[in-house]
């Protein structure tokens, strides 16, 4: 890389001489950092019950279409909204459950999978599906936000992004109250992550808020009702 | 109760009435008052145009004038805010340990007018009577750097007669700024044009506020436009009784 | 009228009006007036809600402010471990101590890559360090995708605003931009049909130029994560799509912690758009195989931050999280808009900003450009006493100001050095007072008031009257009544 030195060392020296009573390396910051303070919101207040409720209602306010299910009717709930929305082909992540993706019931309606196996399709491949279905990492009810950190059952990053409809899985268990539950649950920072909030928006002509620029226009949320933890 | 009176190189030269009110209704409230004879500015025009020696000079001098005041009463919520918020700064910077610690005793017994009446000796009805429709205009140095809050409304809702409007955009700067007036005239005015139209629309006969910085361009502008209303310093209306409710209150 | 195109409007601050005079023409223009005021009447009245609603916006801001001064005064070893994480993680950083290095740098990438097009997401600092003529003038052709930039691109406009960057342009003036660049005759005005208008024009340019430029609103030291805010999806396009990614960031962008973002997260949205959270936030960390750009490079900017870092008082200019809420509440930019401030960092925190990055040689009339009513310092979501730093760089400005030989005939240098020598007596005070009634009574009219002042006083009395001064002056008033008068 033509990459001259001498730049480098100049701004870190630069910085050095600002800073004359700053810590060499990060690693003698740990207790500087932690006396920070903190004293916002960590956890929510909401009971299980009410903290799904809030999702929800946040997701319906962006205009998402959200359906709960039972565990055990996941397939069919998936094949049922599928079905109904005017579209045929679809792609999946590599990791999609089996289940979730044959049921009798497609022959009949002729729906049609491409999955995303070994990442072997091109973006003109996944211009053309119609539809994308992933899981995904977690909810935040507050903003109605849903997370995706890309693994294998919520697929890369193109594929949540091109299709114009985007079916969403997510456990109830998943959904936390606060941004800050969200962090906490976070065993390590992930690679890569989305944060999805609504579907795309402008403002930029004279504050009219104009929805789906770029990125899926149609989302729908199944909100699957399995045992919700007691995180709090 | 004694208290010492800043009055504010401005208010002497060019509001004096205020000055009098003031000492009005204090006295009026059982408060000695002395006057300084050697007072002149608090530096704060020096020390918003960036001319900072200069400032500290005169915020010496203040310190110096009132180091043996029992209590400071400033009928002025930007100088009020000068003295808090940039002596210490200027001092830091420019001055010595001892004037340091002179300020340090000083400052906690300075007080704007609203904040001597609430705080200070504790009252709200000032025995006043202002039998006019007024709209209130909230200083930003009142509201922002002296979190003055609900200090004046409490004090006019005792008021007999007085009819309060609500302002829209109460809390938008009305575009005066001190030397900003001057060098940035013309966003000065633009600013000022947006401010009247929110006053005027309340239908006030009388628009007040706690300084009379911004009610010299207010009121200037109101001149100018024959727009019908006038400005009137709150310490006037504070000070007005029963008996001048009759005449119309002085400019 | 296309006011995007007929305004020649400079935004460099080494060239640009002093702001009074930068002012005047967009004073006279009631329809950027009424534009500007729409808009931030709008996000400001969705912030005023979400941020009553949240009963710890005080809290979060304390913290906020305090990460990111920490993260400051240890800049340097957070800056080389976001560089040591990122390259681990498969991205190249690179280092430029000036605005020409940046360009020239990002322009020997894209030669790396034998690249003729760019594809861009709406950043700043890319404005900062003008970029994009750089570039075209190299053969290269820039593509903005957000649709401010592109209106402003197409138009040949200028950024007025950091988020909201076209906000001084209505429908119609986009409608006949589009109308003409497009090649769309039958084009309405209607803001969804120009929204797809865009989408249409983009799309081709997303699945086929292969290489990238951003931003960052966030550089994550602990795992050389980059963070990118957005609302349309452009950025989430030009981050997955191309081969190759470019990152222009200033260095001071960086927090310590992924946990970090718990915080500013919630400030940003809010104080930017007024939404609980933007659409789409996109993080990543280097490379990732099979997923988005297989090269990733970030040049990191320095280009004057360093030297605003080593000032006490003026550090905490850049804990700024470029959210706008400043000059969304500014009394002043609603009056004015950005173009009077000369730079493309407009506002309170471009009042502050732009003159420091000029290292106090240009713009300086910004700091001048402000009441200092405190309004920004009460929204800013990392708690930068602008007011404070504005008094700063006003007393720079007059002590490098009072040396030069002119200066001591200017009337207001004069006039303040006279002021405070009357202030330094009583007896001074009281001659000058007695000289200034005797001086006015000439411009002093029957009604008692002042109409018209020469000079200086022109500055008042073109829109104001000055009432004459009184008689008696309070301290006389109150002599007299000690003497046993009334």
């Amino acid at each position: 890389m033509k990459q001259p030195v001498t730049a480098r060392q100049l701004t870190l020296d630069r910085i050095r001489a600002a800073t004359p009573s700053a810590a060499k390396d990060a690693s003698q910051l740990a207790e500087a950092y932690a006396a920070l303070p903190r004293a916002y919101i960590r956890r929510g207040a909401l009971s299980a019950q009410a903290r799904i409720e809030l999702m929800i209602q946040r997701l319906r306010e962006y205009d998402a279409e959200v359906v709960e299910c039972a565990p055990a009717e996941l397939a069919n709930t998936i094949t049922t909204q599928l079905a109904t929305s005017g579209r045929h082909l679809f792609v999946a992540p590599p990791g999609t459950p089996n289940e979730w993706l044959v049921t009798s019931a497609w022959k009949i309606t002729g729906l049609e999978w491409t999955i995303d196996h070994g990442l072997a399709i091109d973006e003109h491949e996944i211009e053309k599906a119609e539809g994308v279905v992933t899981a995904a990492t977690c909810g935040i009810a507050d903003s109605g936000t849903i997370v995706l950190h890309h693994s294998a059952i919520e697929g890369r990053r193109v594929l949540t992004l091109l299709p114009d409809y985007y079916l969403c899985i997510l456990r109830a268990s998943q959904v936390v109250e606060t941004l800050p539950e969200y962090f906490s649950r976070c065993q390590q920072p992930p690679v890569l992550a989305t944060y999805i909030s609504g579907p795309s928006a402008t403002a930029d002509i004279e504050m009219t808020r104009i929805k789906g620029v770029h990125g899926p226009r149609i989302l729908v949320v199944i909100v699957v009702r399995d045992e919700v933890e007691n995180i709090n | 109760m004694r208290a010492s009176l800043f009055i504010t190189c401005y208010n002497d030269t060019l509001f004096p009435e205020t000055g009098r009110a003031v000492v009005r209704l204090l006295e009026r409230l059982g408060v000695t008052l002395d006057f300084h004879p050697k007072q002149t500015c608090c530096g704060q025009m020096h020390a918003n145009t960036g001319f900072r020696g200069e400032a500290f000079s005169q915020a010496k001098r203040f310190v110096r004038l009132y180091q043996d005041a029992e209590t400071v009463v400033i009928p002025s919520s930007s100088c009020v805010a000068m003295i808090r918020d940039q002596y210490s700064g200027l001092f830091d910077e420019l001055g010595n340990e001892s004037l340091r610690k002179e300020f340090a005793a000083l400052v906690p017994r300075v007080y704007e007018l609203s904040e001597f009446l609430i705080d200070r000796l504790g009252v709200e009805d000032v025995g006043a009577t202002f039998t006019h429709r007024v709209v209130y205009h909230a200083s930003c140095h009142g509201v922002r750097a002296l979190q003055l809050g609900e200090r004046p409304y409490k004090l006019m809702a005792k008021v007999r007669g007085l009819d309060l409007a609500t302002l829209p955009n109460v809390d938008r700067c009305c575009g005066f700024g001190g030397t900003f007036s001057i060098k940035n005239a013309e966003v000065s005015s633009a600013m000022l044009a947006a401010k009247l139209q929110d006053v005027l629309s309340t239908k006030a006969e009388y628009c007040t506020a706690l300084d009379n910085s911004c009610l010299m361009h207010l009121g200037g502008a109101m001149h100018r436009q024959y727009a019908g209303m006038k400005t009137i310093h709150l310490a006037q209306i504070l000070a007005s009784t029963e008996a001048d409710s009759q005449s119309e209150a002085t400019l | 009228m296309n006011h995007a195109a007929s305004e020649r409007v400079c935004l460099d601050p080494r060239f640009a009006s002093p702001f009074p005079q930068a002012a005047l023409p967009m004073l006279r223009n009631p329809q950027l007036r009424k534009n500007v005021g729409h808009a931030i009447d709008v996000i400001q009245a969705k912030r005023g809600k979400l941020v009553a609603e949240k009963t710890d916006w005080q809290e979060l801001r304390s913290a906020a402010s305090a990460i990111r001064t920490h993260a400051l005064e240890n800049l340097g070893a957070y800056l080389e471990q976001f560089e040591a994480r990122c390259t681990a993680a498969g991205g190249h950083v690179h280092w430029a101590a000036d605005a020409a290095e940046a360009r020239q740098i990002i322009l020997d990438l894209l030669h790396q890559e034998n690249a003729t097009e760019v594809i861009k997401i709406k950043t700043m600092t890319s404005a900062e360090i003008q970029l994009n003529p750089f570039l075209q003038a190299a053969g290269v052709s820039v593509f903005e995708t957000d649709l401010a930039e592109i209106i402003l691109q197409l138009g040949e406009g200028e950024p007025s605003h950091i988020v909201v960057p076209a906000l001084h342009i209505n429908r119609s003036q986009v409608r006949e931009i589009f109308a003409r660049t497009m090649g769309l005759k039958d084009l309405s005005d209607d803001p969804k049909e120009l929204t797809n208008a865009a989408r249409t024009y983009l799309r081709q340019k997303f699945l086929t130029v292969p290489t990238a430029i951003s931003g960052a609103n966030f550089l994550i030291a602990e795992t050389g994560t980059v963070a990118v805010v957005e609302s349309e999806g452009n950025g989430r396009m030009c981050l997955t799509l191309p081969r190759t990614m470019i990152s222009l960031v200033g260095i001071e962008k960086v927090l310590p912690r992924f946990q970090d973002l718990e915080i500013m997260l919630q400030l940003l949205a809010r104080s930017a758009t007024g939404e609980r959270m933007n659409p789409y936030t996109s993080l990543w960390s280097g490379v990732t195989p099979g997923d988005g750009p297989q090269k990733f490079h970030v040049v990191l900017l320095d280009n004057g931050r360093s030297s605003i870092l080593a000032k006490a008082k003026e550090r905490q200019t850049l804990k700024c999280i470029r959210c706008a809420a400043c000059m969304n509440i500014c009394p002043v930019y609603r009056q004015t808009g950005g173009h009077a401030y000369g730079s493309v960092y407009p506002g309170p925190i471009g009042a502050i900003l732009t003159p420091q990055l000029m290292q106090m040689k240009h713009a300086q009339s910004l700091p001048y450009a402000s009441s200092l009513c405190g309004a920004c310092y009460e929204v800013c979501p990392v708690k930068i006493n602008i007011p404070e730093v504005l008094l700063e760089l006003r007393s720079q400005v007059v002590n490098q100001e009072r040396r030069q030989a002119g200066r001591f005939f200017d009337l207001m240098y004069l006039g303040l050095r006279i002021a405070n020598l009357i202030f330094a007596t009583a007896w001074g005070f009281h001659a000058a007072q007695r000289m200034g009634r005797i001086g006015l009574r000439f411009f002093t009219r029957k009604d008692g008031w002042i109409h018209a002042l020469p000079s200086l006083g022109a500055k008042w009395t073109q829109t104001r009257d000055l009432r004459g001064l009184p008689k008696q002056t309070f301290h006389q008033w109150w002599a007299t009544r000690a003497k046993g008068g009334k």
